[in-house]
């Protein structure tokens, strides 16, 4: 566990120094410029999740395949995973130490995890499915579960901002 | 502004700049609500264009995407204007507050003028794989302006005094 911490922090301290962090850092208009489109992508992933989920719910497209649904959309969802990632990535390589000692981006890192795994294994799997395959109850508690999970990705990026880092808890 | 300085002073706006709490939840609601009313706004205009859910009906996608809409707008529109009260007159100082509020009326023209025109015809291309062009130049319209509502409304964290 502490080489992997120590690993985690090094690598932390290597987006800090990297081009791309100091870069974004640097400028003025650079950051707000990445959080737009971590902003766009969050309301396109938002949407597409929503849709499949309510679905799944059989709150919304009743009588329609989910499967069709999941399909149509599944570009577009998995394109504004990418953008969130990359757009994310970059917005922490500016102060990638500071979020190394800030709980609440360890919140929202573990549940980014957990939704990521998710989404592109059971709740790919039961939203992809052929209608018979999976009973209701199943698709409604998949749903659910895809349903927190974001939106404990969400609540957790919302309070990093609100949390300060104290300093004895960053840096060697 | 005297409204404004009214509105200040008033203590939905008292409460809105003291409570530690009041503006983390207003906010995270508003970012939250974001998810769903941008992202159904986003894919309409998408399938307007003839870019997403390709074949789907297009009055069937209003339907069911109506109820998400009206209701997500309206969440945005209270969070809003809860978050304007906390700091009225530093808000409308900014011009990416002004310039926000001026593209959202315009993008509810441009809803207007859809319902008006082309989405009057909606039963003749309902399932065109490429929507006429008239829609899809209400599409992108409202792509654009709900992108540079969304760029507007992070410009105006950034222009406000801090805290």
């Amino acid at each position: 566990m502490t080489a992997v911490k120590a690993l985690l922090l090094t690598f932390c301290h290597w987006c800090d120094a990297s081009f791309f962090g100091h870069g974004i850092r640097d400028s003025t208009w650079l950051f707000p410029f990445v959080e737009i489109f971590h902003l766009l992508a969050l309301g396109l992933l938002g949407g597409t999740l929503v849709l499949v989920n309510m679905s799944l719910l059989g709150v919304r497209f009743r009588g329609e395949p989910v499967s069709a649904l999941a399909r149509d959309v599944r570009p577009w969802m998995v394109g504004s995973i990418a953008v969130m990632l990359i757009s994310g990535f970059l917005l922490f390589s500016t102060e990638a130490v500071k979020m190394y000692g800030n709980w609440a981006f360890q919140l929202k890192m573990t549940f980014l995890l957990l939704a990521l795994l998710y989404t592109f294994t059971i709740h790919r799997k039961v939203s992809l499915a052929e209608e018979p395959r999976i009973g209701p109850l199943w698709r409604r508690l998949a749903a659910l579960l895809s349903l927190l999970l974001w939106i404990g990705v969400a609540l957790g990026g919302r309070a990093i901002g609100y949390v300060t880092t104290p300093p004895s808890a960053v840096g060697h | 502004m005297s409204f404004l300085a009214w509105l200040h002073d008033t203590q939905l706006s008292v409460t809105m700049r003291d409570s530690i709490w009041a503006e983390p939840i207003v906010e995270t609601i508003h970012v939250l609500t974001l998810t769903v009313f941008l992202g159904f706004v986003l894919l309409i205009d998408l399938r307007l264009l003839g870019l997403a859910l390709k074949g789907r009906r297009m009055s069937r996608l209003f339907e069911e995407l109506n109820p998400g809409l009206f209701g997500g707008f309206a969440v945005m529109v209270v969070t809003g204007l809860l978050l304007f009260c906390g700091d009225p007159l530093s808000f409308f100082s900014t011009i990416f507050f002004k310039v926000k509020m001026i593209m959202i009326v315009l993008a509810g023209v441009n809803v207007l003028v859809f319902n008006a025109t082309i989405g009057r015809t909606l039963a003749r291309w309902d399932l065109a794989l490429r929507p006429p062009l008239a829609a899809r130049a209400t599409g992108l319209v409202s792509l654009v302006l709900w992108v540079a509502i969304v760029a507007a409304g992070r410009a105006i964290a950034y222009a406000l005094p801090p805290p």
